[in-house]
């Protein structure tokens, strides 16, 4: 799309630093906040630091490969939480479950997944997930199992995300920043432009060529 | 031996010998007669277990798996089917098991990633396995408890059964299923059948006259006018009828089956034509063409409700009662007034009315209480699923003048002014009825029923003043059955006693029909007086 036919558009830089402040928030990306406020006087939004530090801290053990302190920390931040949302309760125990058999606990992650996991068998939306799960049991080298995506840091990455949000929502944040907002609201009108004014008159946007400038 | 493979048994040279003492020896065993057993085969030297067989058993007995998968292999004749490779997965899995009942889980896991995948049993099959271990509820460590195990061996060796190819393992139970078949073959070309009484092994199945109700035991007399509908209750204890006289009586069926009057229902201005028992049997409905809908007490003979009053001309054509004894439905023959749902106290429900429901003929709706059944004027059947909403629409293309619905509610009948009776089964299966015919109907409204063991017949008035009986199985009438002197409007057959039948007909009169006896004392009728 030609920037002429946006460039006249004024955005205050205020908003700008407003909006990369609460992704940074968002995201427990503390340091890098304070640095951010204090080269550009943009006010931190009032919130608690001692949820950021303990959301930062158990985004950091799942990404580390504790995800059973995950989801005691979780717990200890926000006590009914994981019960309510089962399927990121279930998501943080089959990441234990696939970190002891990487880790050559058999025994260990045959016991976990005998008192822990088996129970959301009887829940049909889990079975298929538990399945792909359990049989890593089967293979030496679960990284060349069919299943590797489980072990996979991206894998790791999206259960951290999905509970970082959750948690914000159990604390009356809200669960995306207004940078995820407006990208996905200019996704979304950029792909009806080109459905009805066709693709030459709006080519199909992409997030990665507007972000080389 | 060798000439015994190829000798023969019975008239039709059909049953190979050794097969016939095989599964004679199955059954001997499965009967528990063990010593009987293998006398029989030391004797005629036919072993009921192959021996590949034998040497299965023994190695799943003896837990040796290894041995196990290479006489599967050899069964299965190397191929790499699904059947063998389920064969291979359950032997297995009981070995898995096993190991971790014994607390042996590095070997369990060795077994499951090494030995496993050689076997070629697919992935699919091995993750299974992963999922089983995980999910069984052994893992104990120390004595492991011999009989049990055991017990687990047999049920692997039930489930490997079920999985072996012919004829290495004959089918379970085989001599009674073909013993079993042969009866069942028996009793389907059986046109009479109508007790299970009447079977026996030693000779072959056939029912006579004396199974249906075939002749008259009972004429009931109390009705002033054309008796133009009758119905035996949900229990079989009761019975209604309604007249032209502007009466029902509900009528009391005794443990010998005869019939006595208990209640004359008398608060009608004009005939009765309909009536319907709730499903417990403690309510009665009564209604007719020109009439309102009333609702009666079965035991205190007591009017309870009317819906509707003659004055706001709420004429009510047909009715039918929901599982639960407490809503009803009805239908009038006025459009305005269509189709209502009330509870017994008067209350509409709900109510279908306007341009889309035309006259309504008759209504039924399923013991389930999921669908209504409504036949409109004058040629069309509509099956509406009360809970989906969705509605299947049937043309007939002869006027229509009664419905009928099946005890187990899989099938209804209508009754076609072209003198044919058509069955349809609920579920839209069918794209064509089964069709009955012989009796006679054109000007009147004739009504027929299901009946018998497992509603195998139904039965219909006619305008010959006869009640016919067709068995399901042909279109053409079963039975005939004479006594009425004028049109039979209706017949219900008794849902709990499938050899007792009741005929209303325009002779004033109702007909008990019972089996046909050999020598009918003289005092065989019983006349009750009204």
């Amino acid at each position: 799309m030609d920037p002429r036919q946006f460039e006249h558009t004024v955005v205050a830089d205020n908003d700008i630093h407003s909006i990369v402040m609460s992704y940074l928030l968002h995201n427990c990306f503390n340091e890098t906040a304070d640095s951010l406020a204090s080269s550009t006087g943009v006010k931190q939004p009032a919130i608690d630091r001692d949820n950021m530090e303990r959301r930062k801290q158990i985004i950091h053990f799942i990404l580390e490969r504790k995800a059973l302190k995950a989801f005691e920390l979780t717990e200890q931040l926000a006590q009914d939480l994981l019960e309510k949302n089962k399927d990121l309760q279930f998501d943080l125990l089959c990441l234990h479950f696939v970190e002891l058999i990487c880790a050559g606990n058999c025994t260990e992650a045959l016991k976990f997944g005998k008192t822990r996991l088996a129970p959301f068998g009887k829940v049909k939306k889990y079975v298929e997930k538990l399945e792909d799960v359990m049989a890593l049991l089967a293979y030496e080298d679960p990284e060349k199992s069919p299943m590797f995506h489980l072990l996979s840091s991206e894998y790791r990455q999206q259960v951290a995300d999905n509970l970082n949000r959750t948690i914000l929502e159990h604390t009356n944040h809200p669960s995306y920043t207004p940078m995820e907002r407006i990208i996905q609201q200019v996704t979304v009108v950029r792909q009806y432009l080109t459905e009805e004014n066709g693709k030459d008159a709006f080519p199909p946007f992409s997030l990665k060529d507007s972000l080389k400038g | 031996m060798e000439n015994g493979l190829w000798e023969v048994l019975g008239s039709k040279g059909l049953l190979k010998k050794h097969e016939f003492i095989r599964i004679l020896v199955q059954c001997l065993y499965s009967l528990g007669f063990k010593n009987s057993a293998s006398c029989l085969e030391i004797e005629s030297n036919i072993s009921y277990k192959s021996a590949d067989y034998e040497f299965l058993e023994k190695q799943v007995l003896s837990g040796d798996w290894d041995s196990c998968v290479a006489v599967l292999d050899r069964i299965f004749d190397h191929s790499k089917d699904d059947t063998r490779n389920t064969a291979v997965y359950l032997v297995f899995k009981q070995c898995l098991l096993e190991y971790l009942k014994r607390g042996d889980v590095s070997l369990a896991l060795n077994v499951l990633r090494k030995q496993a995948p050689m076997l070629r049993m697919g992935k699919e099959k091995i993750h299974r396995l992963a999922c089983d271990i995980v999910y069984s509820n052994e893992m104990e460590s120390g004595e492991v408890d011999s009989c049990l195990v055991q017990g687990l061996r047999k049920k692997l060796l039930v489930e490997l059964e079920k999985l072996i190819p012919l004829p290495i393992v004959i089918p379970e139970r085989r001599l009674e299923h073909l013993v079993e078949t042969a009866v069942m073959d028996q009793i389907d070309t059986c046109l009479y059948h109508n007790s299970w009484d009447a079977v026996s092994l030693y000779k072959d199945h056939c029912c006579g006259r004396d199974q249906i109700p075939s002749e008259t035991v009972q004429i009931l007399m109390a009705h002033k006018n054309e008796v133009w509908f009758v119905q035996f209750s949900n229990s079989g204890k009761y019975l209604a009828t309604a007249s032209s006289d502007c009466t029902a009586i509900i009528w009391k069926v005794l443990d010998d089956n005869k019939v006595e009057l208990k209640h004359t229902l008398e608060s009608h201005q004009n005939p009765v034509s309909f009536v319907s028992w709730s499903p417990d049997d403690t309510k009665l409905l009564t209604c007719g063409n020109a009439e309102v809908l009333k609702l009666w007490d079965v035991d205190t003979g007591v009017l309870r409700h009317t819906f509707g009053n003659n004055n706001t001309g709420f004429t009510v054509s047909s009715c039918a009662w929901f599982p639960d004894s407490t809503r009803l439905v009805c239908g009038s023959s006025d459009p305005e007034r269509g189709i209502v749902m009330w509870d017994t106290d008067g209350n509409e429900i709900k109510a279908w009315r306007g341009t889309r429901i035309p006259k309504v003929v008759d209504l039924a709706v399923t013991p389930d209480g999921e669908s209504m059944i409504t036949v409109f004027s004058d040629k069309e059947i509509r099956i509406l699923n009360l809970e989906t909403k969705v509605e299947r629409v049937i043309s007939e293309e002869q006027p229509i003048t009664s419905l009928s619905i099946s005890g187990d509610g899989k099938f209804f009948i209508v009754n076609l002014s072209c003198q044919e009776i058509h069955l349809w089964d609920l579920a839209g299966e069918w794209k064509q009825p089964l069709k009955f015919s012989g009796h006679r109907q054109s000007k009147y409204v004739i009504r027929s029923c299901f009946g018998g063991l497992d509603s195998s017949f139904i039965a219909s008035g006619s305008e010959d003043s006869q009640v016919y009986i067709w068995n399901l199985k042909n279109a053409k009438p079963l039975e005939v059955l004479s006594g009425h002197s004028m049109t039979v409007n209706c017949v219900s057959w008794n849902p709990k006693n499938p050899r007792m039948l009741a005929s209303a007909s325009d002779d004033q009169t109702i007909r008990i029909w019972g089996p046909g006896k050999p020598n009918k004392p003289e005092n065989w009728l019983y006349n009750q007086k009204p």
